[in-house]
């Protein structure tokens, strides 16, 4: 999901930064003392989930965990993975510092989208329901960032369709996984506090 | 209120560690494409692949010299390798394209083609089995060694360009671990000054 350095041309780059530093402000006001913890928490793990490579599929992909960030953090997510993205940057190589405005848009947009999508689905009384909740944001948070990776490759040439098919076919062992892990997530903290979840909903509201 | 933020870290924690768990359990890793690029007498030999140990197969590769000019380009085969005749002595740029957004460069600098001894003398190794005749010059004795060292040192050449696409070391990762949590301690510095105030 990382996008190399000098492979967009400056629009992009340029439009990238500006939504993420837009991302970054919101979340950083509706960051509250208790959360303080947690954003860090849920950052280091999307920090080392980078590392864990799904050997399924046509070419390298890794885990993401966008989804859970998004579903737990809210606008939060944006700093979240804006930071663990930086340091990737810096100690791995992946990505780059000049892409990170428009890799932090990829990774966490699409984890805010499914935390409105389906942040009020989860809260609910119904267990399959909110269980499916969970899977699908876990599933289509990185399905979305597909998306819009082909979209910002669009401005390199490549072509919307042929990168597209391309990502989301090698992300799709990913999809699967990190839904999965995103209801175990959310099963877990239902069983252990099931109003956890909905008092984060009203919180960020 | 205190129980409700507890039970969340302490969940947070966990999925940290299951991550982490996992992740020292599976060697391969991730997101980054790499090429090398060595040269065996007048030609280039390139290797591509991603950080995860896959091949990038059928990627475009294209080679510009020093000044940016394009000089040749070609696609990596089955095996992610892709070799070219040496067009010029110059140092040169070569820069993969793999798909989805992924891109790296390889620069052999002059020196190295200088020394791999392309340019001036072609090899006489093309006829090898010709009986040493009795007074070698120095010069052949020179050319003979340097030839046979090219071929031992090859696979050395190859596992020390290979070494530089090495996976983040723990240091590194419990490193960048360490720098979240410590801008954690600053975040939670300010919004405390601020609630004191």
């Amino acid at each position: 999901m990382h996008i190399s350095e000098g492979v967009l041309s400056a629009p992009v780059l340029v439009t990238g930064a500006a939504l993420a530093v837009t991302g970054v402000s919101v979340g950083l006001k509706k960051m509250d003392y208790e959360k303080i913890p947690e954003a860090a928490v849920l950052s280091a793990a999307f920090f080392v989930a980078s590392l864990i490579h799904v050997p399924i599929g046509p070419s390298s992909v890794h885990l993401v965990l966008n989804g859970i960030n998004g579903l737990l953090l809210g606008w939060l997510c944006f700093p979240s993975i804006l930071i663990a993205l930086a340091l990737q940057a810096i100690l791995f190589q992946f990505g780059g510092i000049t892409v990170l405005g428009i890799n932090t848009v990829i990774m966490a947009l699409p984890g805010l989208i499914g935390y409105y999508l389906f942040g009020g689905l989860i809260k609910g009384k119904n267990r399959p329901l909110s269980l499916a909740a969970a899977f699908a944001a876990g599933f289509f948070s990185v399905l979305l960032s597909g998306i819009f990776v082909a979209g910002a490759l669009l401005s390199t040439g490549e072509s919307f369709i042929s990168a597209a098919k391309l990502i989301l076919l090698a992300h799709l062992p990913v999809m699967i996984i990190e839904g999965i892990i995103t209801l175990f997530c959310v099963a877990f903290l239902k069983k252990v506090k099931p109003e956890l979840l909905g008092g984060v909903y009203e919180k960020a509201s | 209120m205190k129980k409700r933020h507890n039970t969340r870290f302490s969940f947070s924690i966990l999925l940290l560690f299951a991550v982490i768990l996992i992740g020292s359990r599976i060697p391969a890793l991730a997101h980054k494409v790499m090429i090398f690029a060595w040269v065996e007498g007048d030609t280039v030999f390139t290797e591509s692949k991603f950080s995860g140990g896959k091949k990038a197969i059928h990627a475009p590769v294209v080679v510009f010299d020093k000044d940016g000019k394009k000089l040749l380009e070609g696609t990596t085969d089955n095996k992610g390798e892709f070799s070219f005749k040496l067009p010029k002595v110059t140092d040169l740029r070569i820069v993969l394209n793999a798909a989805m957004g992924h891109k790296a460069e390889w620069t052999v600098p002059e020196a190295e083609i200088r020394q791999a001894g392309a340019i001036p003398e072609k090899k006489s190794a093309a006829e090898p089995s010709r009986p040493i005749p009795a007074g070698l010059s120095k010069e052949e004795v020179r050319k003979i060694v340097e030839d046979s060292l090219d071929k031992k040192l090859r696979p050395i050449i190859r596992m020390m360009s290979e070494s530089k696409s090495r996976k983040p070391s723990l240091a590194e990762i419990i490193g960048g671990i360490g720098y979240i949590f410590g801008l954690m301690g600053v975040a939670l510095y300010f919004k405390n000054r601020e609630k004191k105030r």
